[in-house]
């Protein structure tokens, strides 16, 4: 093998997360010299996929402490299987397998597309997609009527109880078939959906209410009933509480949702991506990345990094210099290597850290993932004439509705599931993947993912009832700073990333800090971001078909 | 290749992912510049460009059209992400028969391949640059000197003996060649005998490169499944967003 001992690069790119893998495709074609290095021996970083055993091995390591990672409080449970000869459901081998540690819906409005496209990276991906999204709701006393959904909350429905999944309209004709809503919950909701669309224009409805929760703007500005919030919230994804939801950060996520409704197809708004979400588009990024020129190595960890005395000032240049700004100490299995670099980028994960303050103002999430014995086909319904098979449905738990009584607060905030079935090919046929997320603290957000996971499979109703085959639990945190905290010129040219979104669909903000430290790199004669030209990159040729 | 287009029936037609390991500097990229291109370059510098090149296979009863995945140099550092072998079909593993290491490494990746790979891929070890050694030579000829690296009637530059690789590769049930790509010995027979190999069972259509066990009805559904984002926009957008 070749050694990288004294070699000297335009830029060091520590991390393969999805962030520094765009990154790294954007600086390959833009003329510098990339080394796209990565601790682990796996592409994806945060958002990695893994088989079975990669998440075994994975969990183990994390027990074993590397404070650094937003990743926490990993375990695997495997509920003792019935003895061989059963013809039970059975988990099939390791590699049949390919769990996304950080799984998120892309919205076919998201700017991520069209990069994708442009860099031609997409002829190496596949996109499935999101079908119906599903609003639980408790079975409350007297019967099962959604309208009650939001009374139900703190009553004391008993564990076993049978709630319901219904399916969110997706649109206004949806809402128009919708039975369980009365007419005059109709006409507020197509008002209140008429209303966002335009909401960018019409500041006079909402503005006043921008910082007030957003069921209140909901009941307030358009008599909108309690029951129909939880839908409305639902489609927000958001992770906090209701009260804690803001009319201003809840408006563009429901418009994001109904705008990108039928781009792509008919039926749905969003997709995810084969094989394991994000860890895929990495994957291919750091392929066309090295495609471009990068070079990439893994199992490598940037244990040190000095300052070269000589050209310790050349942080306000944008044009770096070839003369190397960084001694970088990498260490791996295979020992030690010193490079220089003009240029170091990574997050704090990936980088000896330079201050302690990401751990403070830290958000978390408490995640799980499930492996389900069935294909839970009832949730993927046909989505309309000529649409795609879904691969992928949403579940929303809304706040409080798993309670069982206890007045604990963390069950303030929803669940969410993303359910995907075979087609994603995360798990072999027969079988699906439900990916379960809350931020509640403690050990009672397990609890609860465990709750809604077992609800979901009793509202499935199907016969015999479907078993969890395998479950990874863990906790992701990030820290509460948004922007690249690109270093300030006492550190030179190290640029950070924030840790990686929790959100549950994709941010667009994550490609506007790619850009901004693309740009800082690259300089101001970086031309256009991320748009190649035919040649070379991406797909090779593409179909010459006519000859045949 | 011997490309007879213009007969009349159309035959079937298939996609195969093909990707190229091995050692680096061996000459995986020239193989395939003399199959795509007919063509060689002398000292060609380390592979950047295309993500992958494809060139149709023309057999007796079908075409196959191979996408030719190159390891873009990510095999330099062992760095080749799970979508490189994913749903690969075919694998050429080259090595160098001048370096007798480059066998070794070479044996490594065709063990990687079977870790990482769909089971049923067709395997090729291939061992290039038979131009360097004396031509009559060509390892025919070592019955009686059993592993020894130089034998009567090839030249010195040979390192690994046909022999060696031959039994290795039987072993391993590997399609077996030593080629040339600088003058183009033995390189369309290449891909022609991996063309052969691949089973009627494991082809798709001209589009869809599958080739991962198809369970059930799995395989279907995957093509119904799939979002083009190309075609966005075209097709009747705007339902659902209100107004």
């Amino acid at each position: 093998m070749e050694t990288l001992n004294n070699t000297a690069w335009d830029v060091l790119i520590a991390g393969t997360g999805l962030q520094q893998s765009l990154l790294a495709l954007a600086l390959s074609r833009s003329g510098k010299k990339v080394l796209h290095i990565d601790k682990n021996r796996h592409y994806g970083g945060a958002e990695a996929a893994f088989s079975l055993q990669e998440a075994e091995s994975w969990a183990q390591e994390l027990t074993q402490g590397d404070l650094n990672l937003p990743f926490h409080n990993a375990a695997i449970e495997q509920p003792s299987l019935p003895t061989e000869d059963d013809d039970g459901p059975k988990l099939s081998f390791s590699r049949a397998y390919s769990l996304a540690l950080a799984p998120q819906i892309i919205y076919t409005r998201s700017a991520l597309l069209p990069v994708l496209l442009s860099t031609k990276v997409y002829r190496q991906l596949e996109f499935l997609a999101v079908g119906s999204w599903w609003l639980y709701t408790p079975a409350s006393p007297p019967d099962t009527n959604p309208e009650v959904s939001d009374s139900a909350r703190g009553e004391d429905a008993t564990l076993a109880s049978k709630g319901c999944l219904t399916r969110i309209p997706s649109g206004r004709e949806d809402v128009f078939a919708d039975q369980s809503l009365d007419i005059r919950s109709k006409r507020a909701l197509m008002k209140f959906l008429r209303f966002v669309a335009d909401y960018e224009n019409q500041p006079e409805i909402w503005e006043a209410h921008r910082q007030a929760p957003f069921p209140e703007f909901l009941s307030i500005q358009f008599k909108l009933p309690a029951a129909s919030h939880n839908m409305l919230l639902a489609l927000t994804l958001s992770p906090s509480a209701p009260l804690e939801t803001t009319t201003e950060s809840a408006l563009p996520r429901i418009a994001r949702h109904l705008r990108s409704i039928g781009l792509f197809g008919p039926g749905f708004g969003a997709v995810i991506p084969k094989w394991g979400g994000l860890a895929e588009i990495a994957q291919v990024s750091c392929r066309a990345g090295a495609v471009g020129g990068g070079t990439y190595v893994l199992g490598k960890r940037v244990t040190k990094i000095e300052v070269k005395s000589e050209c310790a000032n050349v942080a306000s240049d944008t044009d770096i210099s070839p003369s190397q700004a960084f001694d970088t100490v990498l260490a791996g299995e295979d020992g030690v290597d010193v490079v220089s670099a003009a240029c170091i980028v990574g997050s704090d994960e990936d980088l000896p850290s330079a201050s302690t303050s990401s751990q403070d103002a830290q958000q978390s999430a408490r995640r799980s993932i499930s492996i389900i014995s069935s294909r839970l086909e009832s949730l993927f319904p046909p989505l309309a004439e000529g649409a795609p098979a879904p691969a992928g449905a949403v579940v929303v738990f809304p706040a409080g509705s798993l309670s069982d009584g206890g007045a604990e607060s963390a069950t303030d905030s929803p669940v969410h599931i993303l359910m995907h079935t075979s087609d994603t090919g995360e798990c072999p046929d027969g079988q699906s993947v439900l990916y379960a997320s809350m931020t509640a603290p403690g050990a009672a957000g397990f609890a609860l993912l465990d709750r809604a996971v077992l609800e979901l499979l009793h509202c499935v109703g199907e016969e015999p009832s479907p078993t969890v085959l395998w479950s990874l639990r863990y906790e992701q945190s990030q820290s509460a700073l948004d922007t690249p905290a690109s270093a300030s010129s006492s550190e030179g040219r190290i640029l950070r990333f924030p840790q990686s979104s929790l959100d549950l669909a994709f941010d667009d903000g994550m490609l506007e800090r790619v850009k901004k430290i693309w740009q800082e790199i690259v300089g101001s004669d970086a031309g256009e971001f991320m748009k190649f030209g035919e040649q070379g990159n991406g797909g090779g040729e593409e179909e010459d078909d006519e000859e045949a | 290749m011997a490309d007879s287009t213009g007969s009349a029936a159309p035959k079937p037609s298939s996609s195969v992912k093909l990707v190229l390991l091995g050692e680096a500097a061996v000459g995986k990229s020239s193989l395939v510049m003399r199959f795509v291109n007919n063509d060689f370059q002398e000292n060609k510098e380390p592979t950047i460009g295309a993500a992958f090149l494809t060139q149709k296979c023309n057999l007796p009863t079908r075409t196959i059209k191979f996408e030719i995945w190159d390891t873009a140099g990510q095999e330099r550092f062992a760095s080749l992400a799970p979508m490189y072998y994913r749903n690969a079909q075919a694998a050429l593993v080259v090595y160098d028969i001048t370096k007798a290491s480059s066998l070794t490494k070479a044996q490594h990746w065709v063990a990687e391949l079977q870790r990482q790979a769909s089971p049923g891929i067709v395997i090729a070890l291939v061992g290039n640059k038979l131009d360097l050694v004396n031509a009559g030579g060509a390892g025919e000829s070592e019955d009686d000197t059993d592993g020894v690296p130089d034998e009567e009637g090839d030249s010195d530059a040979r390192k690994v003996p046909t022999k060696t690789a031959k039994a290795y590769a039987d072993e391993e049930s590997l399609l077996f060649f030593e080629t040339s790509a600088k003058t183009g010995l033995n390189v369309a027979e290449v891909f022609t005998a991996i063309a052969n190999a691949i089973p009627e069972t494991q082809l798709k259509g001209p589009r869809g490169v599958g080739g991962q066990t198809t369970l059930g009805s799995g395989g279907q559904q995957q093509d119904a499944s799939r979002v083009n984002l190309a075609g966005a926009g075209t097709a009747g957008a705007k339902e659902g967003c209100a107004c």
